[in-house]
């Protein structure tokens, strides 16, 4: 026992430590160099994880008040938490100030330093249940011990937790703020974004990066985490995280005869029946191995560091993207892997006839997540058509995540079908002010952001862009009207970005208020606050590690790269797939196993009819 | 009615005894003929297994209520009483002999489940019998005969379900060699020496591959019926790769043959592919045979399941206790440090590796001027979360290298540490391909790492100096791919290759070993298809016909390319004459396709079609009945009338 408590207290000294070097820290965040973040020397391989504090400078009022609303429900539930945690546990061993910080550095809790404690609510063990027979003093105090060294321990693990705040915007510029924990998935995020937007939840829709230094787009697979590729952004970056609509991103599933059997005649394989492409799902898909779709055909693959485009004839396998170099065949033996997909990601890209005089402007690119700018390790591939573009991602896709997909999809099936009669009732009650919403985080985030337009960005942008692209067509987003305080009830695709164009210094610390919550013991805990729901969001920590407040001043928006968040929509939504979409009519043929059965009795009976001659061959 | 004269042979009477002569009348049943032959041979024995075989006919007559009448038999017909049951060898797919007693009278498709079951393999409908190749044979036909495992002395397999002792069926657990003979079985055999790849190894094209298939012997047929003899070398082959239904816990056997024969059609190249995928393959064989070797074969059986979920669950409670001391542990963070040399290529070409104070902590490498500054803000950090990391290694040269490509916005960074010795080399390596996936040193896998690493090493080591060592530390990576790499690279070159697609396997289970090694090949384009040559109606030259287990191919023989395709599901009948043997198959819009078979007779064809049908309505419910007759059905053609 002397071990554990010299360790406990050990452990809350060195806590008590770090609360003071982060209250020191947030006294002098304007400083250029935070003692805690690697100055970039010679080359800068820590990834910006601190760059995105600057983030949230970028953000309007409204955000902040909302968010600022979330962090403030959060702490105090925190400290009724852990008032009543520390009741219950009656420790005689006094608790080292708890590093709940001032919340005057309104920055992002993410960090690479992963020691830096601070608390929150949502997973702290629950306080264990009184013995049932007296136990012993001595066992009394041995529990009480371990106890607090669980809480101290969930404590760090929760502190540990990186989470990002994310503006989500939308099509018509209105915009969503988001708090994401790294251990969210898409899929979550998607579903809080269900929530805010009041969108119909189909399966297409797709949370996606943007960057305009490339021009490319990526939407995010459904069961990645979002918090680790936003991650890898650079603190000056113009990429956005886009909420939209793509009609390719699970076309695979609803008519996977057109990847499965994209040889034949296009025609015919429209008139499929839904019972033959079940059965090729089945095959594909539900077997001991993923099969990936056997494509093969000549691409443009713009040659490494130069500028020329030269063909090749690709084959996709599962174990990689190869191509026959030139008077080989096209035996397995003779082929040359261009790249394996186990460290990189497809993306779809926009305009390189122009950036990089592609033959067709239907490119792909192969890349690391986190190579932001043009690289020579970055594949660019080229196709004749966007048909075959679609095919070749799709593809890769499916080499890469496998049966994972097919489990997104299903997920997604599930969830739209299970939300759509929900979704539906919201966004007729939407129309009020007051937006009724399950977690108390919406609540906030609802009631405080009347989701003005981007100032500048938004509505200029949206006037002065052609329509929205053929998707859209059967459901036109309502105009972004600035006088409405709610958000557009349904709106049918949004826009985000990460902002984090501002320097730090715009909003300087001062304005926000601190809550009083450094000092000990905190306020006796309201009652009914004492239980959260169970699927509270992750709060954020209170405490804010200081900005990396070297950053630079970003370069002013560029005016093309708002372009791109219009425009980027005419990319994925393939207007044939989804035409074909519409038109698709299920049908329900008795099993083509079972046919064949059936037919081959008849043939039985046809050699019965015949003559027992064969008998002589046989025997 | 009037009696006459049958001679029947008994087989236990030598073969140069003149045949008995029984007096009979046609009215006789068959049974009151063996009765009247076992009186008149004065042989006292256990007569249950004997049938009499009608050598003219090729037939046997095996129901004993017929009469001589019924059967059709005359004065001229010569009959043989002899068992049905005869040893036989089998050629396992793992290349190795197994001595049994089959059934020699039965259809091969029973025949084959006899096998399976006394073998213990579930779904025999996926397994059959055929020829071994011939020629070549007679060298290693003598070296084989001495590792040829014998179990005819197993009891006949019963209808009734074989009880397990030692997670295996009770008989091999009786005696040492039978439990050697499991063992065998079920546990995946060593890399074989690369000269026997060679040796076997033919470069095959599809014409070759068709071969192989026209070796099959027919299924609703029995073994004597189509010539095979007592004592007769055969091969058990997975036919139909269309795998139902597999449980780690009860198809050990099941899976290590399955791996086995995957293992030997990549190594003899009788499914191609990539050298990527070659890589993959000999690390994961590399792999699977490390393991089997340190992994005990572990028994199986109901009770021990129980108790060994029972030890989990005792497991995953002491753990949840000591959860806390375990998070105490991890909060002090284990780090390396050490003097390396750095060396980046991009920048500083010229230069060359420079000395510095190493620091590996989380997943971040940081380094110091000297140790002494490593309080100081260091030179520069590098986090190697999502870098690749690759060997650069030269054991003989005593380099030790490691190469690390880490992603950064503006593309990927070439850096190379250099290591001092082994030692260092194998714990920085480790930490290193640890954080490249995320993990840390404090993840449990660290010290299983470093010691592969340092057995990978140790296998470069003793390469060149002595080939033939074949010891548990060392074996020649040359045995783990097909001739062609044997070829094309030395072992120096080719070990690091295969360490760098070991890493990624390099911390599974056996049998997840196994499973993902299937996986793979079954991802293959070619695989699961059985090339059968045929010419098709209205067409002057050989064509290949590609059967799977959802479709049929042709493939243009000039070319090599797959020129069309058809779905088993579009088939609305397939119809074959056999007389000129042509096989007709109707599809879905009126298309027709007619082809006679060149290298195989149609019945092997008619079978994979009707095989491969009779596979896909194998539900999960029924998974261990087997439905016979529908197979027979689907694959007898005018035999199961």
């Amino acid at each position: 026992m002397d071990d554990i408590d010299a360790m406990f207290s050990d452990m809350l000294q060195e806590m008590d430590l770090l609360t003071q070097s982060l209250g020191a820290e947030a006294e002098s965040a304007p400083l250029p160099k935070p003692p805690s973040i690697p100055a970039p020397q010679e080359m800068n391989f820590s990834i910006g994880f601190t760059d995105l504090n600057a983030s949230l400078h970028e953000m309007e009022d409204n955000d902040l008040d909302a968010l600022m609303a979330d962090l403030v429900a959060d702490i105090s539930a925190t400290e009724e938490k852990f008032a009543t945690d520390r009741d219950t546990s009656k420790g005689s061993a006094p608790f080292a100030p708890i590093p709940i910080q001032p919340q005057s550095n309104f920055g992002l809790p993410v960090s690479t330093d992963t020691s830096k404690p601070a608390t929150s609510s949502n997973s702290i063990a629950a306080p264990p249940p009184p013995p049932a027979s007296k136990p012993s003093k001595e066992e009394q105090e041995e529990q009480i011990k371990a106890d607090k060294i669980k809480l101290a321990l969930e404590k760090l693990k929760e502190a540990k937790v990186k989470k990002l705040v994310v503006k989500v915007e939308i099509m018509d510029g209105s915009s969503k703020t988001l708090m994401v924990d790294e251990r969210q998935t898409v899929r979550e995020v998607m579903d809080q974004l269900f929530e805010k937007t009041h969108c119909d939840c189909n399966v297409d829709w797709c949370v996606c990066e943007t960057n305009p230094d490339l021009q490319t787009e990526r939407g995010f697979e459904d069961h990645e985490n979002l918090v680790e590729p936003l991650s890898t952004w650079t603190r000056d970056t113009e990429n956005k995280v886009v909420f939209l609509e793509k009609k390719d991103k699970y076309e695979v599933f609803r008519n996977p005869q057109l990847f499965y059997m994209w040889k034949k005649d296009k025609k015919s394989l429209m008139d499929m029946k839904e019972k033959d492409k079940e059965q090729l799902l089945e095959e594909n898909f539900c077997g001991a191995s993923i099969i990936v779709p056997d494509l093969e055909g000549i691409l443009y693959m713009k040659e490494d560091g130069k500028k020329s485009w030269k063909q090749r004839y690709f084959l996709l396998r599962a174990s990689g993207l190869y191509y026959s170099p030139k008077g080989k065949t096209k035996a397995s033996r003779d082929l040359v892997c261009l790249v394996q997909f186990d460290n990189v990601n497809v993306y779809y890209c926009k305009e390189y006839r122009n950036k990089y005089k592609a033959p067709t402007d239907h490119c792909f690119i192969l890349k690391h997540p986190q190579i932001q700018k043009e690289s020579q390790y970055i594949k660019y591939l080229c196709c004749d058509d966007e048909l075959t573009m679609t095919l070749w991602v799709t593809g890769i896709r499916i080499a890469k995540y496998g049966k994972q997909l097919y489990e997104n999809y299903k997920a997604a099936v599930r969830k739209a079908a299970g939300t759509g009669s929900w979704a539906n009732r919201t966004i007729q009650a939407s129309s009020s002010a007051s937006t009724p919403s399950p977690t108390p985080k919406a609540k906030a985030a609802n009631g405080h952001a009347p989701q003005l337009p981007k100032d500048t960005k938004g509505p200029g942008n949206q006037t002065s862009f052609p329509p929205p692209p053929p998707s859209m067509e059967t459901l036109p987003p309502p105009p972004p009207d600035p006088m409405l305080p709610p958000p557009p009830p349904a709106p049918p695709a949004s826009t985000t970005k990460v902002n984090k164009f501002s320097p730090p210094t715009r909003f300087p610390q001062s304005s926000f208020p601190p809550p009083p919550m450094d000092d000990l013991p905190p306020p006796p805990p309201p009652p009914e606050d004492a239980e959260l729901p169970p699927d509270f969001l992750p709060p954020p920590p209170p405490s804010f590690p200081p900005y990396g407040g070297d950053s630079l001043p970003p370069p002013p928006p560029d005016p093309k790269t708002l372009h791109l968040q219009v425009e980027l929509h005419h990319l994925h939504p393939h207007p044939r797939l989804h035409h074909q979409l519409l038109h698709r009519q299920p049908n329900h043929p008795p099993a083509p196993s079972e046919k064949c059965l059936q037919l081959h009795q008849r043939e039985l009976h046809l050699y019965k009819q015949r003559p027992q001659v064969a008998n002589s061959c046989q025997n | 009615m009037a009696s006459w004269d049958l001679s029947v042979s008994v087989e236990e009477l030598g073969s140069e005894a003149p045949p008995l002569k029984v007096s009979v009348t046609s009215d006789l049943h068959i049974g009151g003929v063996i009765l009247k032959v076992v009186e008149k041979s004065q042989i006292k024995r256990d007569w249950s297994d004997h049938a009499l075989w009608w050598e003219q006919k090729q037939q046997w007559l095996l129901k004993p209520s017929w009469t001589l009448d019924k059967c059709g038999i005359h004065a001229d017909a010569r009959l043989f009483l002899t068992p049905q049951h005869k040893p036989l060898r089998l050629l396992m797919p793992n290349a190795i002999s197994v001595r049994l007693r089959v059934c020699f009278s039965s259809p091969v498709f029973r025949t084959v489940m006899g096998i399976c079951k006394l073998l213990n393999i579930r779904h025999p409908e996926e397994l059959s019998l055929l020829w071994p190749v011939e020629g070549k044979k007679k060298k290693k036909d003598k070296d084989v005969e001495t590792e040829v495992y014998d179990i005819t002395c197993s009891p006949l397999p019963s209808s009734t379900i074989l009880k397990l002792a030692n997670g295996m069926p009770a008989f091999y657990a009786e005696s040492p060699e039978t439990e050697a003979v499991y063992k065998m079985l079920a546990v995946s055999q060593p890399p074989p020496a690369p000269e026997t790849i060679a040796k076997m190894y033919q470069t095959t094209n599809v014409m070759e591959k068709a071969q192989i298939n026209s070796r099959w012997l027919d299924s609703s047929r029995s073994l004597l019926q189509q010539g095979v003899k007592e004592n007769d070398k055969l091969q058990l082959r997975f036919k139909y790769y269309s795998f139902h239904d597999i449980t780690p816990q009860t198809d050990v056997v099941r899976l290590t043959q399955l791996y086995e024969q995957a293992r030997w059609a990549i190594l003899l190249e009788e499914i191609e592919c990539t050298e990527e995928e070659m890589m993959v393959f000999a690390a994961l064989q590399y792999h699977i045979g490390k393991v089997s070797l340190t992994e005990q074969f572990v028994a199986s059986s109901p009770a021990m399941d129980d108790l060994d979920s029972a030890l989990q669950c005792l497991e995953v409670k002491m753990e949840g206790e000591s959860s806390a001391d375990d998070m105490l542990e991890t909060m002090t963070a284990p780090e390396l440090h050490d003097y390396l040399k750095i060396f980046r290529p991009k920048r500083l070409t010229l230069k060359g590796y420079k000395q510095y104070w190493f620091t590996f902590k989380d997943t971040t490498i940081s380094y110091y001027k000297s140790k002494e500054e490593s309080s100081k803000e260091p030179i520069q950090q590098m986090n190697l979360k999502g870098c690749e990391v690759a060997p650069d290694v030269s054991v003989a040269g005593q380099k030790f290298c490691i190469r690390l490509l880490i992603p950064g916005p503006e593309g990927m960074n070439e850096v190379y540490l250099r290591c001092e010795h082994e030692q260092q080399y194998s714990r920085w390596m480790a930490a290193c391909r640890l954080a490249s996936k995320g993990k840390t040193l404090a993840d449990s896998s660290f010290s299983s790492e470093v010691q592969s690493i340092q057995s990978f090493l140790a296998m470069q080591k003793t390469t060149p100096s002595n080939n033939t060592a074949q010891t548990d530390e060392s074996i020649n990576t040359h045995s783990l791919v097909s001739p062609r790499y044997q070829k094309k690279y030395k072992p120096k070159q080719l070990t690091p290759r295969i360490l760098e697609a070991y890493q990624n396997v390099a911390q599974i289970s056996l049998t997840d070993a196994i499973q993902k090694f299937l996986q793979i090949w079954q991802a293959l384009p070619d695989f699961g298809l059985s090339y059968i040559v045929v010419r098709f109606k209205g067409c002057r030259k050989d064509e290949v016909l590609g059967i799977a287990n959802n479709r049929l191919i042709r493939i243009d023989l000039s070319v090599g390319d797959v020129v069309k395709t058809w779905r088993y599901n579009t088939m609305r009948q397939w119809n074959v004459n056999w007389d000129i043997k042509q096989v007709a198959i109707e599809f879905d819009g009126n298309v027709n396709i007619a082809f006679s078979c060149v290298t195989a007779d149609c019945k092997i064809v008619h079978e994979y079609i009707g095989g491969y049908i009779f596979m896909s309505t194998r539900g999960r419910e029924q998974s261990d009945t087997l439905n016979e007759e529908l197979f027979h059905k689907l694959t007898g053609g005018h035999e199961a009338l």
